[in-house]
């Protein structure tokens, strides 16, 4: 947009716009409505095809579509003239020659744009005599969405979105004239990861969720904004309440954070929160039944205040803000231990997060959408962080970004990328010491570690706003590399670049910010001495610790070593579960405690960009699920310690008092769509860096894979790396519809391998090491490394964790069943 | 004394070897092409035919040269695509002209790429017609061996590469926009306009699109000059026309004639006129998109572009159906209105629902079922219709079968009272 502010006339009055824009959206914002159908801007170019839109235009002889005019400086607008209304009266009419008018039965009735619009712009009453045209109806268009035909007004938004949005190509107009309806190929389902989207773009009731299906009315239920929290990418999210309960979850349009999408983890994930193994009351070990509550908390105290001094830790994993704050508060003050750490096993350190995080070095969400350039490196964004992958997507197509992918396994985004490489796993810091060097030109112009990095340095060298967005596991341990790639491309010295992590957990950056790390106290103060994850792992095996908390994790399912972490669990003398389910964790634990789900909950989390952003209890807790802040704040009471928090506010104003960099944020200043830190009144307070020495780092890294070849002597078939599946867990397993979607174990596999190995597709194959055996499926995929497969981790059976890690990689022994 | 046709682009097409290069080049074949290439600038190139005045054939009679002109000028991948989607009922001159003289086409193919630049060209030609493709297929093949086609054209460092593209039979792919998006492999259906195609066309570069008669008169423009070309028609519609004569005549056929020359003489003298001592009634001047005039109104009308448009219909692609007096004026708007409804691609509302009501009103009329209220809601839906659709499409309906009703609007009611009586009995 040229971005020149010009003045137009509608209806008589002026309207400030910016020319080029168009002229339905200037009219909008003078407070002037022309009805739209198929006019929806985050679909791309307008289509002008439901005609809705007609206006007059001084000088133009003949009516206008106002969603695809743009606005010129002293046009003259006329949208209340008896030519206009007579046009968009008649478009009203055709609209609803075919339109079956079953709004009695329709569940789109009352919240129906084609009822809103034949209101305040329709003829009022018919002339049409004759047979409408008839479908089946409704028939499955996915095992989610239900499509009727007949309904529908073919506004080309769901066909937009498929192709323009989603990319996945899987919608199409078929058929032509009155008969035209939108199909897939071959009337095959339509399944893809964010379709449950075009339920909130259909106009009508041609396209809604089975799981709302006659469930409720608009004037049964509320609409209770809140925020999303399965994943880092925080959507914002309405949830649709009847009697207490969620019905159905819809996008809240944020651009900042989701761009008015959701994914379909989000959308459909709620009917979890009624599953039947959600604990919704305090449970002790080995008593039938619940427990009360005060017995439950006095007997989590008690055996925390058993284990000896400094023998008590906490792993944090689903948490707000407050959460993570109060569980730090209870190990540092009231139990006097530094162990505290959030997500599965391995960390980024302190100083490392102090140097990436600087507000110069940090991206914005918005700020993909009009980079020149983007880096993905060590994620795939459809599977950590579903959004992005639209987000990415966008600016591709919509302004023409150039994208670089460099990841270890294959990702969504390669085919749209313009240079895409897969590098050994864990040879990420390798990786990045080629990649810096490349774009500083000082490269041997060799491919160390398989991939070529002058592949991606030839996509970023001339770009200035480049925005990286990197996977936790990219400064695991080391974060050196990823900040010599940061000072390469000159990020801070330009406006609109910037790094945007993808970190493992929900709200990763909230819970280190406040404090759940081993090294770093609330506002990343430094501290000493703390265990890692991996370290209270060896910790309890050891009886270095001897009591644990754990809160929203699920260590048996989800970390890696599933065998040392059950012998670990056996081993701690008291274990504290919080837990949403009941698990194979929960099972083990002294005292379980009800979690609420992110309809229930009341709190802050922290985006991946800085944005704090406000929780929203949306519907009744279950049960006797009571607020976490608060079984945290009585826990502490039992262990001698008063935290002085009294309600989720004062949580909030107590963390927001020790991290410097939160103060002054208020929740008005959150409100619905969140505030970054960075543009907040303290931003100057976040830790500045360590000088740096005057000798230069010389980056080392351990375990350096040197050229990896392979022999007839090998011992072993194949390295194997895991990655985390979109659907993977209670998502799909305790989620009736999405169950379809949860996957069985898989190993991925270069083409290469496969025929190395003397695999095909479908074969069926155990993948062993060191005694430990589960079973996979066998998928080849082009675009994988040679050498390297890859397993799912956290499924339900032949979960990978099962696999002893071994530097993150296994070197595995492959065999088809049945030979 | 029959009237006689004046043939240029007909000009010895009664020989067979005409479709042949060889048989191309006795009558000075290529020739136009040669003096463009060699001898003048694209901007001569491009003057000379705006000088001319040629409109376009293939429907809304627009200037072909200063259509040409609004591409954009410099380095830049550019486009030219010939319309041969004739599906339009009663037009059939351009089959006429593809089968008896590709080269001719393929001559001014090459001579307008040059004008506007294009390195690029397709001849979207109607998948029906096979036996006329087949020829250009051929023809292409000799071209491109003689060296008008391909690369470094008559060693000019010019190149040009032409393509044959069959459609897969949709009427609205002979829309500019529509054509684009099938021959890119897409839906065929019209885009929004702005941009246009000469702007943002094919493949989003600047697109010249034009009908196949447009482009056959090239050659001779070049050879010959504007003058010359002046030389035949009125002022403002210069030149000759090929014009398709059907319906109730008893010499159907394609006829080339200057613009300008009486309409009566065409239907009554060239084409023989209604058999059996009946008279005309009416009949669609320009194809069976524009509104019928009737015999009264017509016949004694210049064939002009500016003589059909000031008696509120058009000249189009230059087809005449006629209808004798023996034809029912309601059947003939229902046979109208079911070719549109069933071409219609269905994106824009009044269209895809307008075409629909219209063709049910129609058929109950027709079958004594309809009410007295009909006439006027049919009257009242062509209006809707018309001047709110996203492509002329819907209008191509809406303006005959309104005129129709408006202008014979007692047979209308006559076929109803009559047919109502007939049901009741």
């Amino acid at each position: 947009m040229s971005g020149k502010e010009i003045t137009l006339i509608v209806d008589g009055r002026e309207v400030a716009a910016t020319e080029g824009e168009m002229l339905h959206d200037a009219a909008k914002r003078g407070d002037v409505e022309i009805p739209v159908f198929c006019y929806e801007p985050k679909l791309g170019e307008p289509v002008g095809a439901c005609r809705m839109c007609l206006v007059e235009i001084e000088g133009i002889p003949k009516l206008q579509t106002s969603c695809s005019t743009p606005v010129r400086d002293g046009m003259v607008v006329h949208t209340r003239t008896d030519q206009v209304k007579h046009a968009q009266s008649a478009v009203v009419e055709f609209l609803l020659v075919n339109h079956p008018l079953d709004c009695p039965v329709c569940d789109k009735g009352g919240e129906c744009p084609l009822q809103d619009i034949t209101m305040g712009w329709g003829p009022g009453k018919t002339r049409f005599t004759d047979d409408k045209r008839h479908f089946q109806k409704p028939i499955e268009l996915s095992p989610l969405v239900a499509i009727d035909r007949e309904r529908c007004l073919h506004c080309y938004r769901f066909v937009r979105f498929s192709q323009e949005v989603a990319e996945d190509e899987q919608l199409q107009l078929l058929e032509r004239g009155d008969r035209t309806f939108v199909g897939t190929f071959d009337d095959r389902p339509y399944v893809a990861p964010f379709h449950g989207n075009i339920t909130d773009l259909c106009p009508v009731g041609a396209l809604t969720n089975y799981t709302y299906r006659f469930r409720a009315r608009p004037w049964d239920v509320e609409q209770a904004g809140s925020v999303c929290t399965l994943c880092p990418s925080q959507c914002n999210v309405s949830f649709t309440v009847r009697d207490e309960q969620v019905k159905r979850v819809v996008a809240r349009d944020n651009p900042d954070v989701d761009d008015g999408w959701l994914c379909d983890r989000g959308r459909y994930g709620f009917e979890m929160f009624a599953a039947e193994e959600r604990v919704t009351e305090p449970r002790l070990k080995g008593a039938a039944g619940g427990a009360d509550w005060q017995a439950a908390i006095e007997k989590a105290a008690a055996g925390l205040k058993a284990a000896g001094v400094g023998k008590v830790a906490a792993i944090v994993g689903d948490a707000s803000n407050e959460e993570g704050y109060l569980v730090q508060r209870i190990m540092r003050e009231a139990l006097d231990s530094e162990n505290v750490a959030a997500g599965r096993a391995y960390g980024i350190l302190r100083h490392d997060l102090v140097d990436i995080s600087q507000p110069a070095l940090s991206a914005r969400v918005r700020d993909i959408d009009a980079a020149d350039a983007i880096l993905v490196i060590g994620t795939d964004p459809l599977h950590d962080s579903p959004i992005l992958d639209l987000r990415i997507r966008k600016a591709v197509r919509r302004n023409g970004t150039k994208l670089a992918v460099a990841t270890e396994r294959p990702t969504t985004l390669d085919g749209g990328a313009d240079a895409a490489v897969r590098y050994i796993p864990n040879a990420t810091g390798a990786f990045l010491d080629d990649l810096v060097k490349s774009l500083s030109g000082s490269g041997d112009g060799e491919s160390h570690f398989g991939a070529d990095a002058s592949q991606i340095a030839d996509v970023l060298r001339d770009a200035e706003k480049v925005v990286v967005v990197w996977g936790e596991n990219v400064a695991w341990g080391d974060g050196r590399g990823l900040l010599a790639l940061a000072e390469a491309l000159n990020i801070a010295e330009h406006d609109g670049a910037g790094m945007l992590e993808v970190p493992e957990l929900a709200n990763a950056r909230g819970l280190r910010e406040v404090g759940c790390m081993p090294e770093a106290g609330p506002g990343l103060s430094q501290r000493l001495g703390g265990m890692g994850v991996a370290g209270i792992r060896d910790g309890l095996q050891s009886g270095e610790i001897e009591s644990l908390i754990l809160f929203g994790v699920d260590p048996i399912r989800d970390f890696p070593n599933t065998a040392r972490w059950k012998s670990a669990l056996a081993a701690a003398d008291h274990v504290v579960c919080f837990s949403m389910f009941e698990n194979k964790t929960t099972a083990l634990a002294d005292v379980v405690f009800p979690l609420e789900s992110h309809a229930e909950k009341d709190g802050t989390i922290t985006h991946p960009d800085g944005r704090l952003q406000r929780v929203r209890p949306s519907a009744s807790r279950p049960g006797d699920i009571r607020p976490n802040w608060g079984i945290l704040a009585e826990l502490s009471l039992a262990l001698g310690f008063d935290t002085g928090i009294s309600s989720q506010p004062s949580a909030f104003a107590a963390l927001a008092g020790e991290v410097p960099f939160y103060a002054g944020i208020t929740d008005g200043d959150i409100g619905g769509r969140g505030i970054r830190w960075q543009e907040g009144p303290a931003a100057a307070a976040f830790p500045t860096r360590p000088e740096p020495s005057g000798d230069p780092v010389e980056l080392v890294f351990e375990n350096e894979p040197g050229e990896t070849t392979y022999t007839e002597a090998r011992s072993y078939d194949l390295d194997v790396s895991t990655y985390r599946d979109l659907w993977v867990g209670p998502i799909t397993e305790l989620n009736p519809p999405l169950r379809f979607l949860s996957p069985r174990q898989t190993l991925e596999l270069s083409p290469g391998d496969a025929e190395r190995l003397k695999l095909e597709g479908g074969d069926e194959v155990t993948v062993s090491q060191n005694g430990s055996t589960i079973r996979a499926r066998v998928a080849v995929r082009e675009r994988m490394r040679d050498g390297t497969g890859f397993l799912i981790e956290g499924t339900a059976s032949d979960n990978a964790n099962a696999l002893p890690d071994l530097a993150g990689t296994i070197a595995a022994k492959i065999a088809k069943v049945g030979e | 004394m029959q009237m006689p046709e004046t043939r240029v682009l007909l000009k010895h097409a009664e020989d067979p070897e005409l479709r042949t290069l060889a048989g191309y080049k006795r009558y000075d074949g290529y020739g136009a092409l040669e003096k463009a290439y060699r001898q003048m600038e694209a901007e001569e190139v491009l003057k000379e035919l705006e000088d001319s005045g040629l409109r376009g054939r293939g429907g809304a009679g627009f200037s072909m040269g200063k259509k040409a002109s609004f591409l954009p000028r410099g380095e830049m991948q550019k486009y030219l695509c010939c319309n041969a989607d004739e599906s339009e009922p009663g037009a059939f001159k351009d089959r006429e002209l593809m089968q008896r003289n590709p080269h001719q086409l393929i001559e001014g193919i090459a001579i307008a790429a040059l004008a506007a630049d294009a390195g690029h060209a397709f001849i979207f030609i109607r998948g029906e017609y096979d036996l006329q493709a087949d020829i250009l297929d051929a023809a292409v093949a000799e071209a491109y061996e003689a060296g008008y086609l391909g690369e470094n054209i008559l060693g000019t460092r010019r190149d040009l590469e032409l393509v044959v593209h069959r459609g897969a039979g949709a009427y609205i792919c002979g829309e500019e926009t529509a054509l684009l998006d099938a021959l890119e492999g897409k839906r065929g259906n019209p885009r929004l306009k702005p941009p246009f195609p000469a702007v943002q066309g094919l493949y989003g570069g600047p697109t010249l699109i034009n009908n196949v008669e447009t482009l056959s008169n090239v050659p001779r423009i070049v050879a010959h000059g504007a003058e010359w070309f002046r030389g035949f028609g009125t002022e403002q519609s210069p030149g000759t026309k090929v014009v398709s004569v059907s319906g109730c005549v008893q010499r159907p056929g394609n006829y080339e004639v200057e613009l300008g020359v009486p309409t009566r003489e065409l239907i009554y003298e060239l084409a023989g006129g209604p058999g059996g001592g009946r008279e005309v009634k009416a009949f669609y001047p320009g194809g069976s998109s524009s509104p019928v005039l009737t015999a009264e109104e017509g016949l004694d009308l210049p064939y002009s572009f500016e003589d059909m448009a000031a008696a509120g219909s058009m000249l189009g692609s230059g087809s005449i159906i006629v209808a004798d007096d023996s034809v029912s004026i309601p059947h003939m708007a229902l046979r109208t209105a079911r070719f549109y409804h069933h071409e219609s691609c269905g994106k824009c509302t009044p269209c895809r629902e307008g075409t629909n009501w219209t063709v049910k009103m129609l058929e109950r009329m027709v079958h004594g079922e309809a009410t007295p209220m009909d006439l006027d809601i049919v009257a009242s839906v062509q209006e809707n219709i018309i001047g709110h659709c996203l492509c002329v499409l819907g209008d191509s309906m809406a303006m005959p079968v309104g005129a129709m009703v408006r202008k014979f609007r007692g047979e209308f009611e006559q076929v109803m009272a009559e047919a109502g009586t007939a049901v009741a009995a």
